[in-house]
């Protein structure tokens, strides 16, 4: 007889369990079935540079990416009549994802006549799912050659053979995105220069970067940088690299708008030389613009 | 003698025995979306849905990441996540729902609706699809296609590449079921 009540009971609570289970109930027992596959966060920043440093993003593999870095700025008191600014100056650049962690790029700039090749490789991914790394570390290689001088400026390298004109940047590039619109970016940087034209100017210099990004909508983002040189030169006054833009991407297009103090695009130039501060004035307030159009040479088949 | 029935029907009750023989699960279920416009077009295929339905109570359940979703080109697939879905912040899409009028015993196939709510991106709505249900050596297979209008989901889109992402995506999906065991 009590058999029977505690059967009945059962029953009971059988029927309830069946009639309370709805899908939601499935879709619960579904979210216990996810693998514990790692996750990683996507785009810490979009492009390779945050504005004109570079980010810890490395291209995905086969990913060939064609770049037009342009600065315009005035010469102060000139009575120049140049269309929009008296200067400018312009890089001209590839780069290319031999792998998804592996990034090759090159180009050309304008001022000083300056070649410059990297890699980037992304050691260290940033794990969205709380496990694993907080962080994003790229490893970044540079060499850099000077092939022309830059009469109003002073030349800080000699030109007497091919190897003084060469210089060579590593970075330690960590970052972390913090919230799905802020990024923020850590660079410590090594700079050695071949040779030096002043006795009195280290030819290894350190810096240390910082910059972050905020996305103020589904495609708009405000960034900033600001390179801080640890040991300046000595021969003339030079000063920190700042810069404060925006980015905007369309598809298959970035375009990158800042203002800036820097003139220079390969990173030795324009951390360590950069001859003017930020501020208003002419010849100091530098516009610049980025336009990056991303190229799949390698599509994905499904 | 007693205790030992209660043992007997708590274990019953935790193993919840009669629930796992009416259910079949897939974790390799396919979902796919189209795009289509003048511009461009854009397709992306998941590859692990995870799908389970009870056949007893006729309820049907899907859940995948958003982030699995394969695109031709990279890019797409940081904006798809980054500017659009907002993987971020809604990581999953789902929908739970019951497949009306459908007879597990029935070993032709049999075009049944299927009626529930479908979250993307964080909206939820509800909607009834058209599926077609096989059945092969006791398990299942459900295919189907269905289209939503974009703005349903508050997916922002700005202007200058409205032309580029089409008003309705069309959604393929397929899922062939196995018994789910523990």
């Amino acid at each position: 007889m009590k058999n029977n009540i505690l059967f009945l009971i059962h029953l009971g609570i059988l029927m309830g369990i069946h009639i309370s289970i709805q899908a939601q109930d499935l879709l619960d027992k579904l979210d216990q079935e996810y693998p514990d596959d790692p996750q990683y966060q996507l785009a810490t920043f979009k492009a390779s540079r945050i504005s004109i440093g570079h980010s810890v993003e490395t291209r995905k593999k086969g990913v060939l990416e064609f770049q037009g870095f342009t600065r315009y700025w005035n010469i102060p008191n000139s009575r120049g009549q140049s269309f929009v600014a008296d200067r400018m100056g312009a890089r001209i650049g590839l780069e290319y994802g031999i792998s998804d962690r592996l990034t090759w790029g090159g180009g050309w700039s304008t001022l000083d006549g300056i070649f410059d090749s990297f890699f980037k490789y992304k050691l260290i991914r940033q794990r969205s799912d709380g496990k694993g790394a907080p962080v994003s570390l790229t490893l970044f290689q540079n060499i850099a050659y000077r092939s022309e001088r830059n009469p109003p400026l002073p030349d800080i390298n000699r030109f007497d053979t091919f190897q003084d004109q060469l210089s060579f940047t590593t970075q330690l590039l960590l970052a972390r995105k913090f919230t799905p619109q802020f990024s923020a970016q850590i660079s410590p940087t090594y700079i050695h220069r071949s040779s030096s034209a002043f006795a009195e100017d280290p030819n290894n210099q350190f810096a240390i970067g910082i910059g972050g990004r905020y996305k103020v909508g589904g495609h708009v983002s405000i960034v900033s940088e600001y390179y801080y040189v640890i040991n300046p030169l000595e021969s003339f006054t030079t000063y920190d690299a700042f810069a404060l833009g925006v980015n905007w991407e369309l598809s298959d297009v970035m375009l990158q708008f800042k203002l800036t103090n820097t003139w220079f695009f390969s990173e030795e130039a324009f951390i360590t030389q950069t001859p003017n501060n930020f501020n208003f004035n002419d010849g100091n307030l530098t516009f610049g613009f980025n336009a990056i159009f991303v190229l799949h040479t390698n599509q994905k088949e499904k | 003698m007693n205790k030992f029935i209660v043992l007997i029907f708590f274990f019953i009750n935790f193993t919840d025995f009669d629930a796992k023989s009416d259910q079949f699960i897939t974790r390799q279920g396919q979902v796919s979306f189209f795009s289509y416009t003048s511009v461009e077009d854009i397709e992306a295929k998941n590859n692990q849905v995870l799908s389970i339905i009870d056949i007893s109570k006729k309820e049907i359940a899907v859940s995948m990441l958003m982030n699995a979703f394969v695109f031709k080109k990279s890019l797409m697939h940081e904006h798809f996540n980054e500017s659009y879905i907002e993987s971020d912040l809604y990581p999953k899409a789902t929908f739970g729902g019951k497949i009306i009028d459908f007879d597990p015993s029935d070993a032709s196939m049999q075009t049944r609706m299927v009626k529930g709510n479908l979250t993307i991106h964080g909206i939820t709505k509800a909607v009834e699809i058209k599926t077609t249900i096989e059945q092969i050596d006791g398990s299942y297979i459900i295919t189907g296609d269905f289209e939503v209008p974009v703005k349903d989901f508050d997916i922002k889109i700005p202007p200058i590449l409205a032309p580029n992402i089409a008003k309705i995506i069309s959604i393929k999906f397929r899922f062939e079921y196995q018994h789910y065991e523990k």
